[in-house]
C-alpha cells in the first residue's frame, strides 16, 4: 500500500516546488479530475456507479495490456505487436475452448503468446536488435500466422450459455465487473513488483541512460527479455477478458489496440527514452482516454471528436511532463 | 555522383532487355488465350470477417470445377490504392476478364477504365461501384445493399408495430457497404415508420467488441431503447451481448443484416428478431459465371442482383445455418 | 565498376532489390517486361515519395507517424474543394495542409521538446479527425475528368506518378548529399548538442524536415487521389509503418546520423518488387504478411551484422 501511495507523492516535499512542477507532477491526475468535473456537470448519465464501472470495464483490455507494456518502455524498448498479440490469444483460447475446453485452453493460449513473447524479447534482448522495427515485423507476422491459423474466419464458442469461462468477461465478483477487477489487481501487483523489487528497480535502470554500463551485457539482455514475456503475459490476460466478453472472436480483433496502449503510456508520462514511468499513471492514462471517448459520446459528439481530443490532451500532458522536468517551459533548441 | 551515373546506365541497358523479353511474353500468353480463360479477382479485405473468407473459398471452388477456367485470386486488404495496384497487376497479366470487390465504390473508377482501355471487361461483385464507372463495366454481380437496409426497416417496423425508438450500429466508416445499407435502412424507416425514431448511430466497425462497446454506451445514454438496428449480425450479437449483460435484452428488438451463424443461433433461441439472409457461397458462384459468361462474349445482364431474403424466427426452418 | 560495388557493400539492401529482381524473373512469365517495370515504379511511388521526406526525419533521429493521415486529409481537400476553387486552387490547398500540419509537428517537437514520437502519435490521431470532419465520412469525387485522366498521363513513356518520384527523389538526393542543409541533417542528428553548439539552428532546422516531409505526404496524397479520381477518407491507414519500415531497410538508422535516399529507394523497391512479385505469384494474402514480416526483421539482422562488421558501430 506504501507502494501505492508513493507514486502519488512528488518525492519533492521538503524542497519548494514552483508551479511548473506541482502542474507536471500532477497533471495528469489533476487531467483525470477535470475530465470527471466537466463530463459530470455537462451529462446527468455519466456520474453512476454503473457508468464508472462501465467505464474501468471497457479501458480494462487496453488498460490490461498497458500494465506489460509499460515495463517494455522503462526499459527503454516499444512494443508494437500487442494489437496483433491480442488478435492471435484471442482467437486461439476461444478457438481451443470448443475442441479441448476451457481448462485446457487457457493454459495452452498463455504457453503460446508468451512463446511468441519469448521471440520479441530474443530478438530485442539477446540479438540486440531495434525493437520498433522488431516489433513492427511482429505485428505483420502474428496477424498472419492467425490467418493462417483460422483460414480467416470468425471463431465463435459455441454455447455460451453452458460454460464457466464467461467469468472472466462477464462476471461480476463482490459487485465488481471481473475485467474491472483483472485489471485493478494486476495494475496492484505490477505497481509493487516495479517499486518493491530488485527486477523492478534493475528494469527502471536498464531503461536509464547512466546506469546502463552498471550492468553485464548478460543481465541486461535477461531483463529485456522478461520485460517481453511480461507485456505478452498482460496481453494474454487481455485477451481472457476480450475472448470471455465477446464469446468469439475476429482474426483482427486487436488491430490498432498497440497505438492506443501506447497513447495510454505515454499520457500516463512514461519516458520513451527509458528510465521513468509507473503504473499507477499509465492507468490514469488508460482511463483518461476512456473518460474521453465515453463522454463524448454520451454528450452526443461524433465518434471522431475524440481523436481531436486525445491529439489536444496527449501533447499536453507529455508537454508539461517534460517542461517541469527541465524546469522551463519551452526546449531551449 | 559517379554512382548515380553508372545506375542511370543500368536501368537503360535493363531497359533494353526488358524490351525484348517484354515482346516475347506478349506472344506466348496470346497462345495461351485460346485455350483457357484466366480470370483475375481483386477482393476487399479477405479475413477481416467470415463472409468474405467463405467467398474467396468457395470462388476457387467453384473455379476448380469449371473446366478452362484459371483463376488469379488477389485481396488488397481493405486499401484503395493496394487495390489500384493489382488491378494494374491483372492487366499486366492479360487476364481475360477481372472481377473486382470495390474497396470503395468512387475510387476504383479509374482502375476500372484503364482495364477496359486495355480491352479487358471489367465485372463487379458484391458491393457496386460509383454512378460514373457504370458505363465502363461488364455487369455488377451481387446483393442489393440499399434494398437490405430497406428490408431491415421494413422487419423493425413490423416487430415494434410501427412505434418506438431505436439505435442503429453501422459497419466501417467510409465504405459503400456500410454506407448503403445505412441509406436504406434510414429511407425506408422514414417511409414505413415515421413513427419510429432513430435516436442514434454510432460505427461498430464490423466488429463484434467495438459494437459491444457501443451498445453499452447507448445503454447508458438511453433509458429506453425498443430497437438495435446493426449492420450485419456479427454487430448485432454483439448489441445483444451486451444488452443481457445489463438484463435489459427482452425489452428490444434486434435486427442485423447478413445472417451469421452467431445470429441465426441467437434468433433459434428467441433473442434476435430478423436478419437478411445472404450466402457468400452464391455471390461468389455468380461472380464468376457472370464472368465467364462476358469472356465468352455472351450477353449479360447488366445488374444481376441475387436474392437476399428476410430471415426471422417464423421462416427460419427453410433456411440452413450460415457456415459462418 | 568498383566503386558501383563498394556503394552496394554500403547499401545491403540493393543486393536484396537484386536477388528479388532475379527470382521473380525467373519464378513469374510476367515478372520481366518493361511494361511491369512502369508499374512497380507507380506501385512504389505513393510510400517513395514520403519515405524521401521521411529520410531526412529520421537521419534527424526524429520519426513523423502522422504521414498518412496528412496523405488523406491533402488527398480530401485536393478533390473536395475542387467545385469551388477548381482544380488547381483546390490542388493548391491540398499541398497546403500537408505544409501546415508538418509546420505544426515541427514547431511543436522543437518548442515543446517533446518527443517527435509522441507528437507525431497525437497527430497522427487527430489529423485522422480532421479528415473525417470535413468529409463527414464521405469519399470524394472529382467531376472533371481531366483531373483523373492527369494520373494516367504519361511524360518521357512514363506514367506520370513514376516520373515525379524518380524527379523527386533526384531532387531530395541533391538536397541531402551537396546542400548545407543537407549535411545539417546528419550533424543534427549524430550529435544534436554538439551540432547546436556548431552554430546550427537545430529547432529551425527540423522544423524545415517535417514541413518537407508534410508537403511530400501531401504531394503523395493528391497524386494517389489523381490515379483514382477520388479520396476516401480511410486512405492512408498503415502507411506510416510501411514507410518506416522501407526507410529502415534502406539503411537509415532509427538514432538518427546515417542514411541515404539511395538507400531508401532500394528500401521502396524492395517493398514494391516484393509485393509485386507475390501478387504475380499468387501468394495468399494471409502469407504476404508473414513473409513481409519476416524479411524485415531478417534485413534488420543482416544490416546490424554488416554495420558491425564494418565498425560502425551499434546498429540500429
Amino acid at each position: 500500500m506504501k507502494a501505492l501511495l508513493d507514486s502519488f507523492r512528488p518525492g519533492l516535499t521538503n524542497r519548494e516546488i514552483t508551479p511548473l512542477q506541482f502542474f507536471g507532477k500532477h497533471g495528469i491526475t489533476i487531467a483525470f479530475f477535470l475530465c470527471v468535473v466537466i463530463f459530470s456537470l455537462t451529462t446527468d448519465k455519466f456520474l453512476s456507479t454503473d457508468n464508472f464501472f462501465k467505464v474501468v470495464m471497457q479501458a480494462s483490455i487496453i488498460g490490461t495490456i498497458a500494465l506489460g507494456v509499460t515495463f517494455v518502455v522503462i526499459g527503454g524498448n516499444l512494443d508494437l505487436s500487442v494489437g496483433s498479440l491480442l488478435s492471435f490469444a484471442t482467437v486461439l483460447v476461444v478457438d481451443l475452448h470448443d475442441k479441448v475446453g476451457p481448462g485446457m485452453a487457457i493454459p495452452l493460449m498463455f504457453v503460446f503468446t508468451l512463446l511468441i513473447g519469448s521471440v520479441n524479447g530474443f530478438l530485442i534482448g539477446y540479438l540486440r536488435l531495434n525493437s520498433l522495427i522488431v516489433t513492427l515485423g511482429m505485428l505483420s507476422a502474428i496477424q498472419g500466422i492467425t490467418l493462417v491459423y483460422t483460414g480467416g474466419k470468425n471463431v465463435d464458442i459455441s454455447n455460451d450459455e453452458n460454460t464457466w469461462f464467461d467469468i472472466f468477461g462477464r462476471g461480476d465478483l463482490f459487485g465488481i465487473p471481473v475485467p474491472a477487477l483483472i485489471f485493478i489487481v494486476s495494475a496492484i501487483v505490477l505497481q509493487v513488483v516495479l517499486l518493491k523489487t530488485s527486477f523492478g528497480r534493475k528494469v527502471f535502470a536498464i531503461g536509464g541512460n547512466g546506469t546502463a554500463a552498471l550492468f553485464s551485457g548478460l543481465r541486461r539482455n535477461r531483463l529485456v527479455f522478461s520485460t517481453y514475456l511480461l507485456s505478452a503475459f498482460t496481453t494474454a490476460c487481455a485477451a481472457l477478458i476480450l475472448g470471455s466478453r465477446v464469446m468469439g472472436s475476429q482474426n483482427n480483433v486487436g488491430q490498432g489496440y498497440e497505438l492506443l496502449v501506447l497513447a495510454g503510456v505515454i499520457l500516463g508520462g512514461t519516458s520513451l527514452l527509458g528510465g521513468s514511468g509507473s503504473i499507477v499513471r499509465t492507468v490514469i492514462g488508460v482511463l483518461i482516454l476512456a473518460l474521453i471517448q465515453n463522454g463524448l459520446q454520451l454528450l452526443g459528439y461524433p465518434y471522431y471528436s475524440q481523436w481531436l481530443v486525445t491529439w489536444v490532451v496527449i501533447i499536453a500532458a507529455v508537454w508539461l511532463d517534460i517542461a517541469a522536468k527541465r524546469g522551463k517551459l519551452f526546449s531551449s533548441y | 555522383m559517379k554512382v548515380q551515373i553508372s545506375s542511370v546506365r543500368i536501368i537503360q541497358h535493363i531497359g533494353k532487355i526488358s524490351l525484348l523479353a517484354g515482346s516475347l511474353t506478349l506472344g506466348l500468353s496470346g497462345m495461351a488465350q485460346a485455350e483457357t480463360f484466366r480470370i483475375g479477382i481483386t477482393q476487399n479485405n479477405v479475413g477481416v470477417d467470415s463472409y468474405q473468407t467463405t467467398y474467396e473459398q468457395a470462388f476457387k471452388d467453384a473455379a476448380d470445377e469449371t473446366d478452362n477456367v484459371e483463376t488469379v485470386v488477389l485481396d488488397a486488404g481493405g486499401d484503395v490504392a493496394r487495390q489500384i495496384s493489382q488491378v494494374r497487376d491483372l492487366i499486366q497479366q492479360q487476364v481475360d476478364v477481372i472481377i473486382i470487390w470495390p474497396t470503395d465504390g468512387q475510387a476504383v473508377v479509374p482502375a476500372v477504365k484503364r482495364a477496359k482501355e486495355a480491352g479487358i471487361p471489367v465485372v463487379v461483385t458484391n458491393s457496386n461501384i460509383a454512378e460514373a464507372g457504370q458505363p465502363l463495366i461488364a455487369a455488377f454481380s451481387g446483393p442489393d445493399n440499399i434494398k437490405q437496409g430497406a428490408y431491415s426497416a421494413e422487419m423493425m417496423c413490423d416487430q415494434l408495430g410501427g412505434k418506438g425508438e431505436i439505435v442503429q450500429i453501422t459497419g466501417q466508416p467510409g465504405y459503400t457497404t456500410a454506407k448503403e445499407r445505412q441509406k436504406g435502412f434510414e429511407d425506408r424507416l422514414a417511409e414505413v415508420c415515421p413513427d419510429v425514431k432513430i435516436l442514434d448511430s454510432q460505427p461498430g466497425n464490423w466488429n463484434r467488441e467495438k459494437a459491444q462497446r457501443t451498445m453499452e454506451d447507448f445503454l447508458t445514454s438511453y433509458d429506453r431503447i425498443d430497437g438495435v438496428y446493426a449492420g450485419d449480425d456479427n454487430m448485432g450479437v454483439g448489441a445483444l451481448n451486451a444488452a443481457k449483460s445489463e438484463d435489459r435484452a427482452d425489452e428490444m428488438i434486434f435486427i442485423g443484416a447478413t445472417n451469421f451463424a452467431v445470429g441465426y443461433e441467437a434468433m433459434a433461441r428467441g433473442e434476435y428478431h430478423g436478419s437478411v439472409y445472404q450466402s457468400p457461397a452464391e455471390d461468389a458462384r455468380n461472380a464468376l459465371e457472370t464472368a465467364i459468361a462476358v469472356a465468352q462474349g455472351k450477353e449479360v445482364e447488366k445488374m444481376s442482383y441475387f436474392d437476399t431474403p428476410k430471415i426471422t424466427r417464423e421462416n427460419m426452418d427453410e433456411f440452413e445455418k450460415p457456415v459462418f | 565498376m568498383n566503386k558501383l560495388f563498394a556503394s552496394i557493400k554500403k547499401q545491403p539492401i540493393w543486393i536484396f532489390v537484386l536477388a528479388c529482381f532475379v527470382f521473380f524473373s525467373f519464378a513469374s512469365p510476367y515478372f520481366f517486361d518493361t511494361g511491369n517495370f512502369t508499374n512497380i515504379l507507380v506501385q512504389a511511388s505513393t510510400i517513395g515519395l514520403i519515405a524521401l521526406g521521411m529520410t531526412f526525419v529520421m537521419i534527424n533521429g526524429n520519426i513523423d507517424l502522422s504521414v498518412g493521415a496528412t496523405l488523406a486529409l491533402a488527398a480530401s481537400l485536393a478533390v473536395g474543394l475542387q467545385p469551388e476553387l477548381g482544380i488547381t486552387g483546390a490542388v493548391l490547398v491540398g499541398l497546403l495542409s500537408g505544409i501546415l500540419i508538418g509546420a505544426l509537428n515541427g514547431i511543436i517537437a522543437w518548442k515543446t521538446g517533446v518527443d517527435a514520437f509522441i507528437v507525431t502519435l497525437g497527430a497522427m490521431i487527430g489529423v485522422r479527425g480532421l479528415v473525417f470532419i470535413y468529409t463527414g465520412e464521405e469519399s470524394f469525387y472529382a467531376q472533371d475528368l481531366a483531373y483523373s485522366d492527369f494520373g494516367a498521363s504519361e511524360v518521357f513513356f512514363i506514367p506520370v506518378m513514376a516520373f515525379i518520384f524518380i524527379f523527386m527523389t533526384v531532387v531530395s538526393h541533391l538536397l541531402l548529399k551537396y546542400t548545407i542543409h543537407g549535411r545539417n541533417v546528419f550533424a543534427v542528428g549524430g550529435n544534436r548538442a554538439a551540432a547546436k553548439e556548431a552554430g546550427i539552428r537545430v529547432g529551425p532546422h527540423m522544423l524545415f524536415n517535417f514541413i518537407f516531409v508534410g508537403f511530400m505526404a501531401a504531394l503523395s496524397g493528391i497524386l494517389l487521389s489523381t490515379e483514382m479520381g477520388a479520396s476516401t477518407p480511410n486512405l492512408g491507414r498503415d502507411y506510416e509503418l510501411w514507410t518506416i519500415t522501407a526507410v529502415v531497410l534502406g539503411g537509415t538508422r532509427l538514432t538518427g546520423g546515417y542514411g541515404s535516399i539511395i538507400g531508401t529507394l532500394g528500401g521502396v523497391l524492395a517493398i514494391a518488387i516484393l509485393r509485386n512479385g507475390m501478387n504475380l505469384l499468387q501468394v495468399p494474402s494471409f502469407y504476404v504478411l508473414i513473409i513481409l514480416g519476416s524479411i524485415l526483421i531478417i534485413v534488420l539482422f543482416i544490416d546490424k551484422r554488416f554495420s558491425e562488421q564494418q565498425g560502425q558501430g551499434v546498429g540500429a
